[in-house]
Order: C-alpha cells, then sequence, then structure tokens
C-alpha cells in the first residue's frame, strides 16, 4: 500500500481518506492533524479530524510505554541458574555477591 | 527461515536508525560484564541479568500480554542469551542486540502457537466481531484529549496478537515498518495496514474501556491459534 501520487486533497472524500490513512500517517511523523494539505478537508470533516487526533493521542502515549515499568518476579532469576546449572554451563553463584531478585537501581 | 540467524549474523538495523540507537545508550560496566560473562563468569552473568531483566520481561509481557508466558519468555532469553553471548560482537549496543534476540525469540514463540506470520492479512486478522470498526466515529466519544497510560496498557493487552506485535514493534518500540516486515515476514504496506487497524481497535478499547480484560486474564493467546 503506498500513497497515490495523484491524490485532490481539495475534493477528497471521507472515504478515500481512510483508505489513504496508514500511509498518511506512516509519512507523517504522528503529526497528521498538522498536514497543511489536509486542513481544508479536516475542517469541513470534524469526524475525521476526531479519528486523526484520537489515532494521534495514541500513538503519542505509546511512546511513554517504551520505558520498563515491571520487574518479572523472583521465580525467573532462579530458573535461570537452575537450568545453567543442569546445564553446567554455570557454576553456583555465592550468594553474597549480587541478589539479583533485588536488582542493582 | 531462521529470524534468529538473520539477526545475528546481520548489522543491526538499530546502526542505521539513529532514533533506536540513542534509545539504548550505554551501561556503566556493562561491557566489562559482557566480556567477563563471555568467559563464564557467573557473577557477571548475573549483573546483566540485573541491568536488562526489567527491559527484556516489559517487553516480553507488552508482546505477549500475559504474565506467565512474558515470565517464561524472559527466562527463555535471558538462557538464549548465556549461549549466544559469544556471537556479540558490539556492533550494535548490547541491549539493542539483546532486545531483537528477545524479539526473535517471542516471534517464533507465536508461530509455534499457530499464528502464521508469512500472511499477517489472512492469518492475522481477527474475526469480523473483533475487527475495528471503520465508522469515524462521532465527537461525543472522543478520547477527550489524551489517553490515561494504564488503560492503554491494558487496552493494548486485549489486542488480538497480530496487532498487538505491530503495534508495540511500531508505536512503542520504534521499529520502522521496513524493518517490521523483515522481522514478519510481509510487506511494508501490510505492516501499515496492521499498525492503523490496531491502532483502530484501540480507539474503541479506550472509548469502551468494559472490553478490555485485565491483563493478567487476558490469555496470550486466542484458542483458535493454538
Amino acid at each position: 500500500m503506498t500513497l497515490p501520487g495523484n491524490i485532490d486533497f481539495n475534493s477528497l472524500k471521507p472515504e478515500e481518506f481512510e483508505h489513504i490513512l496508514p500511509d498518511l500517517f506512516a509519512g507523517s511523523s504522528g503529526k497528521l492533524s498538522q498536514d497543511p494539505r489536509l486542513q481544508k478537508f479536516l475542517a469541513a470533516n470534524p469526524d475525521c479530524a476526531t479519528l486523526v487526533r484520537d489515532l494521534e493521542i495514541i500513538a503519542e502515549t505509546a511512546r511513554s510505554l517504551f520505558h520498563p515499568v515491571a520487574d518479572p518476579s523472583d521465580r525467573v532469576w532462579e530458573n535461570i541458574q537452575a537450568k545453567l546449572q543442569e546445564d553446567s554451563a554455570l557454576a553456583p553463584i555465592d550468594d553474597d555477591y549480587i541478589d539479583p531478585a533485588k536488582g542493582i537501581d | 527461515m531462521s529470524y534468529q540467524g538473520q539477526w545475528m549474523t546481520q548489522d543491526s538495523p538499530a546502526t542505521n536508525n539513529p532514533g533506536l540507537f540513542k534509545r539504548n545508550p550505554p551501561i556503566a560496566g556493562e561491557a566489562e560484564a559482557i566480556e567477563a560473562a563471555k568467559n563464564g563468569d557467573p557473577e557477571a552473568f548475573a549483573k546483566l541479568y540485573n541491568l536488562h531483566k526489567r527491559r527484556v520481561y516489559t517487553l516480553c509481557l507488552r508482546m505477549l500480554g500475559n504474565v506467565s508466558a512474558a515470565e517464561d519468555m524472559t527466562q527463555n532469553a535471558f538462557l538464549h542469551l548465556f549461549r549466544k553471548l559469544g556471537s556479540f560482537r558490539g556492533e550494535s549496543a548490547f541491549s539493542t542486540w539483546l532486545h531483537r534476540l528477545t524479539v526473535n525469540l517471542v516471534l517464533m514463540q507465536l508461530r509455534k502457537n499457530g499464528l502464521n506470520l508469512v500472511s499477517l492479512e489472512e492469518t492475522i486478522n481477527p474475526s469480523d466481531d473483533d475487527a475495528p470498526k471503520r465508522d469515524f466515529g462521532s465527537r461525543d466519544q472522543v478520547l477527550a484529549g489524551s489517553v490515561d497510560r494504564v488503560a492503554l496498557e491494558r487496552a493494548v493487552a486485549a489486542l488480538p496478537p497480530g496487532y498487538r506485535m505491530v503495534f508495540v514493534l511500531h508505536d512503542v518500540e520504534g521499529y520502522e515498518h521496513n524493518e517490521i516486515a523483515a522481522m514478519l515476514g510481509c510487506s511494508t504496506g501490510n505492516s501499515k495496514s496492521q499498525l492503523h487497524k490496531a491502532r483502530l481497535r484501540l480507539r474503541e478499547l479506550l472509548r469502551n474501556p468494559a472490553q478490555s480484560p485485565q491483563p493478567t486474564q487476558q490469555p496470550a493467546f486466542p484458542e483458535s491459534a493454538k
């Protein structure tokens, strides 16, 4: 799916807009609502403008999810240690140097 | 096709993507820990686990939408890390490399569970009941200028696996459509389409929160995909 080069944004219909929306977003750096080509269309089609704004909000908020928020349970590290020791790939770890379950930060 | 082999032997696209690379700056003491862990130092490996467990687990949780599956995958990722660490040559940030490894493992798991990545459009599209509605929505149902982060997390967990995967990779993790297409074996157009459908579905879920189950109750895979 690529954006056709002959789009007349002045006579765009909502159905056509919906069809090209994925490509418009992909080329918009997240600020499609500010695209000069679309200002007239969005002003004339408030529901389309609402849709664009909602999708922008979702994408903006999604970026804030990049930072990790949750730790795995202690069971994960215990299982990793057990598996590696089972495979004789890693010697037992002294308990007093780092407690992986506590993290380092 | 071995995605893992592909990512392990090629230069990471992150080296061509400054935006992604900047999100993974070097961590103090990490380089020394990597070298020591390569030589079998258990303390160094534990340090790498501590440095990256949260990032790896969060990625798994978002892609799989299930705590138990995410913990199993985190365990799997670090076991793979231990075995593959010797092949890390420092051509990209370690965190980027580990991130790729984890994504590949998640994708392999999804394929094992019946998610055919060859034809996303045919196999990942949810049923008609789950597909995003094509209406533009009335103005009294807008998202009011903001979305609660927790609500979005919950809605993402409620997405069908195919939608969730593309959304997380693009909108959360910052991959480009061409990178996602390469990982999933689909076209960039397909990636764009899936992302758009995912956002539309999220919009519905956020406007009707009752449709979003608690993340811990959400199965990693739909019954039909098992």
